[in-house]
């Protein structure tokens, strides 16, 4: 066995590698600047995880999404790995000076964009030795991604006081634009590309048209009851995924809903329940998905049009992640197209928001911080006019984006092939169960579901006592 | 229900004399000068900060229910318990609370509780990698201390703390919904914890009624392993009781009082309104009472305030004031804390 397959095993456990995953970890470990683009669930987090142990020196890897960052510490934690840390906003004052002045212990040395011109951090940094550097989430730098986060921008200059590390850029979906974005703002004169296929051939496209909220309810529940899961809903307000998990549970199934309003502790309680299979539904918003590890999930059902192509992709590709078949079903009514639309503006500047913001510092919005701090950004480089004509050019590109993705959902042609394209890449392959419009064996897809009888459970404490600390 | 008990019971304590947001400043544990006085004027040392987290919308649409169910009453500014909602209380045990003395520390003991228990879950089932429910690092931190330093791999540790933690539920102080709640809101390997909705739905309580239990299960945990000594639940609860009931910044105007300043020089020493500091006072006074207040009051008009309170039977300054107008609205306030420490 070569030395990478004998590391893959003995820390992660994995006999084998996944499709370019090696290709990738030899040009980190050969010093190259990489940028790795590979769908949900294929594996991303190995890339910069297991060169660590063929360098000298800590990985330093920037992490725009907070709650991503917890759970991968946590996953490396899990196999094992002590050398871990997180540098952001959710150390205390004392947590953060421990940290840095013990920075050459760390192995994995996790850190958000805004930490990045922390005079205190970079001081640290400079004095151990860097391995390479990961810039995940890489998309969300450049303003053409569809998160696009200005803080991020400031890892250009900041990676000119490590000219010797080299850079992994990671991502799951990018157009071409975006990769030249993040490319330029990386300084990578000749990286090593690699771009796995966005398609999931074991997931199933499967698309449904109502002619009522009504009807579709009709139909999201007909679906969730009679066939088996385990199963996403997603939804698009928390009222809708408590009312679907309150309706469902009447009818017996074992399910729960999840949105950002939960408090920390449940969530944490319903993606156990949920990995451990004590939950077979989870009726939930964009909130869910973040640091669940479950691979047999089998359908991904949307009650509404996603707001962009990409977060469709990816709440879809929670599903299979073991490889085995699985459905994503999407059912829609025609008004919800402008539903979608109403969604993905919420978060937008208008006009008034942006001459407020240009008349005073201080001024006061009701915009979520992010939007916010993509204002302010602008705010920097152009003028109010130009400000003001960008956000109605975004507002515009968004609307063309739901459009598009309403057309490909009614359209007849093959829905795996469509989506592809929007990335700029062609099907080549595919497989028995396609799609609605090509071929789908729905007898063979869905498993039809046994009647549970979800009788009151007798709680006993001590009972339970027995069971979580046995005797 | 016991959450609209609890409510109901602490505006019978209020006595009709506080408004209907009152109540709620007090479960948020507002550490303001009126509330941190109400609480010794009123005895509500109990219900002190039991719920931080509390929303004043949530809380409105409480406070309505009970005014629809004919429970309770606004009149003009003030909140009263009808006689109905007398009614629905007289039968109610006495709540369990001592929410002044843990302040929301009943959570640091729960988190490293709840730590304990599935790692040594884990541990006995021979899975030694999992994640942790408790994101917070000083708790994996105390948790990691108190593991190592009790050889917890032995045996004898593992059913000794077992044994003590079963010891603690069996007190009678419980009732069977306490020990439930907090033994279902625990996980372990292969278990998991029960949500708040999911306990609330068993129960057909709402998420109030749940989350009031198990904070009361907790208080209840507290002084029975102090009283007790369970050797291996003790370190657990370490500093979990507020060492000195004083706010932060009444103890900073404290200290400065024990340096001999008057409060007009801690004013403007701390950039502070002088109320502020009249209040700090307050506080200081309620909460020790050989707090010598004889600079700001003398031993006979305290007594002169609360014989007036008493005859009148009410602590609305405005009243009391009217009959001693040579005293300040601060000394009648000084003297009722004085005579509710007396009582108590």
């Amino acid at each position: 066995m070569d030395k990478l397959s004998e590391i893959l095993q003995q820390k992660f456990g994995h006999t084998s590698f996944r499709e370019g995953q090696k290709e990738i970890i030899e040009q980190v470990i050969a010093g190259k600047d990489v940028v790795a683009i590979l769908p949900t669930g294929m594996g991303k987090s190995l890339l910069y995880q297991l060169p660590a142990y063929f360098m000298k020196g800590a990985v330093v890897i920037v992490s725009p999404l907070l709650s991503l960052m917890q759970d991968q510490v946590e996953q490396l934690k899990m196999f094992g790995e002590k050398r871990v840390v997180a540098i952001n906003s959710f150390l205390t004052y004392e947590q953060k000076e421990m940290v840095m002045s013990n920075l050459a212990m760390y192995k994995f040395i996790f850190t958000s964009p805004e930490m990045l011109q922390n005079k205190r951090f970079n001081c640290a940094l400079s004095s151990i030795s860097i391995a390479y550097i990961v810039a995940d989430e890489a998309h969300c730098i450049s303003q053409w991604g569809y998160d696009f986060r200005p803080d991020y921008l400031r890892i250009s200059n900041w990676l000119d006081a490590f000219p010797e590390a080299n850079v992994l850029a990671l991502t799951a979906t990018a157009t071409q634009k975006v990769v030249d974005d993040i490319k330029g703002t990386l300084h990578m004169s000749n990286p090593f590309e690699f771009i796995h296929s966005l398609d999931r051939p074991t997931i199933a496209y499967e698309v449904q048209k109502a002619d009522s909220q009504k009807e579709k309810e009709a139909w999201i529940m007909g679906r969730i009851t009679t066939t088996n899961g385990p199963g996403i809903l997603y939804t698009q307000s928390r009222k809708k995924a408590e009312y679907y998990a309150y309706e469902l549970e009447k009818k017996g199934v074992k399910v729960a809903f999840y949105h950002a309003k939960l408090e920390q502790e449940d969530r944490v309680l319903v993606q156990q329940q949920f990995q451990q299979g004590d939950l077979d539904w989870i009726c939930a918003t964009n909130a869910f998905g973040m640091g669940i590890h479950k691979d047999n999930i089998r359908q991904i059902i949307h009650d509404h049009i996603p707001t962009s192509i990409a977060s469709y992709m990816q709440e879809v590709g929670r599903a299979a992640r073991d490889g085995k078949q699985s459905i994503a079903s999407l059912i829609y009514t025609n008004s919800d197209v402008e539903q979608a639309f109403y969604v993905a503006m919420k978060d937008f500047p208008d006009e008034t928001d942006i001459h407020a913001a240009f008349q005073s510092e201080e001024y006061q919005i009701l915009l979520p911080e992010t939007t916010f701090r993509i204002l302010s950004y602008w705010k920097e480089i152009l003028s109010e006019q130009e400000t003001i004509a960008l956000f109605h050019d975004i507002k515009k590109r968004k609307w063309l984006e739901i459009q598009k993705l309403f057309t490909l959902f009614q359209s007849e042609l093959c829905i795996r092939e469509q989506i592809l394209n929007t990335f700029d890449e062609q099907l080549t392959t595919k497989p028995k169960n396609c799609c609605f419009n090509c071929s789908l064996d729905l007898q063979q897809l869905l498993t039809k579901r046994e009647y549970q009888n979800l009788e009151n459970i007798e709680l006993n404490w001590f009972n339970r006592i027995n069971e979580l600390l046995r005797p | 229900m016991y959450f609209h008990h609890l409510l109901l019971l602490i505006i019978q304590k209020f006595h009709g004399e506080r408004s209907s947001t009152a109540p709620f400043y007090l479960l948020k544990g507002k550490k303001s000068g009126q509330t941190i006085q109400d609480v010794t004027y009123f005895k509500l040392h109990p219900f002190f900060s039991l719920y931080p987290k509390l929303s004043l919308d949530q809380y409105n649409v409480e406070i309505l229910t009970l005014v629809n169910k004919g429970f309770i009453e606004e009149n003009g500014s003030v909140i009263n318990l009808t006689e109905k909602g007398l009614m629905q209380i007289k039968t109610m045990k006495d709540p369990q609370f001592n929410g002044w003395l843990y302040r929301g520390n009943e959570h640091v003991f729960w988190s490293r509780m709840e730590l304990v228990i599935q790692t040594l879950s884990h541990f006995q089932a021979n899975v030694h990698r999992y994640v942790p429910n408790q994101k917070n690092q000083d708790i994996h931190q105390f948790v990691k201390g108190y593991l190592y330093s009790r050889d917890y791999k032995n045996v004898a540790f593992y059913s000794n703390f077992r044994q003590q933690l079963l010891q603690l539920l069996e007190n009678t102080k419980f009732e069977n919904i306490h020990r439930e709640i907090f033994v279902y809101r625990l996980s372990g390997y292969g278990k998991s914890g029960l949500t708040w909705e999911q306990l609330a739905r068993h129960y057909n309580l709402s998420l109030f009624d749940i989350k009031m239990l198990f904070i009361e299960s907790l208080h209840i945990a507290l002084p029975i392993i102090n009283e007790e000594k369970f050797p291996d639940l003790l370190p657990l609860v370490k500093d979990v009781e507020v060492q000195t009931p004083l706010t932060e910044s009444a103890m900073k105007t404290y200290q400065l009082i024990q340096k001999g300043h008057n409060l007009q020089e801690i004013a403007a020493m701390r950039f502070l309104k002088f109320n502020t500091i009249e209040d700090h006072i307050i506080e200081i006074v309620s909460a020790n009472q050989y707090f010598p207040f004889f600079s700001y009051i003398s031993n006979e008009q305290v007594e002169k305030v609360l014989r007036i309170s008493n005859s009148l039977q009410t602590k609305k300054l405005k009243i009391i004031r009217e009959q001693a107008p040579e005293l300040s609205f601060f000394q009648i306030r000084i003297a009722l804390a004085k005579g509710e420490e007396a009582n108590g």
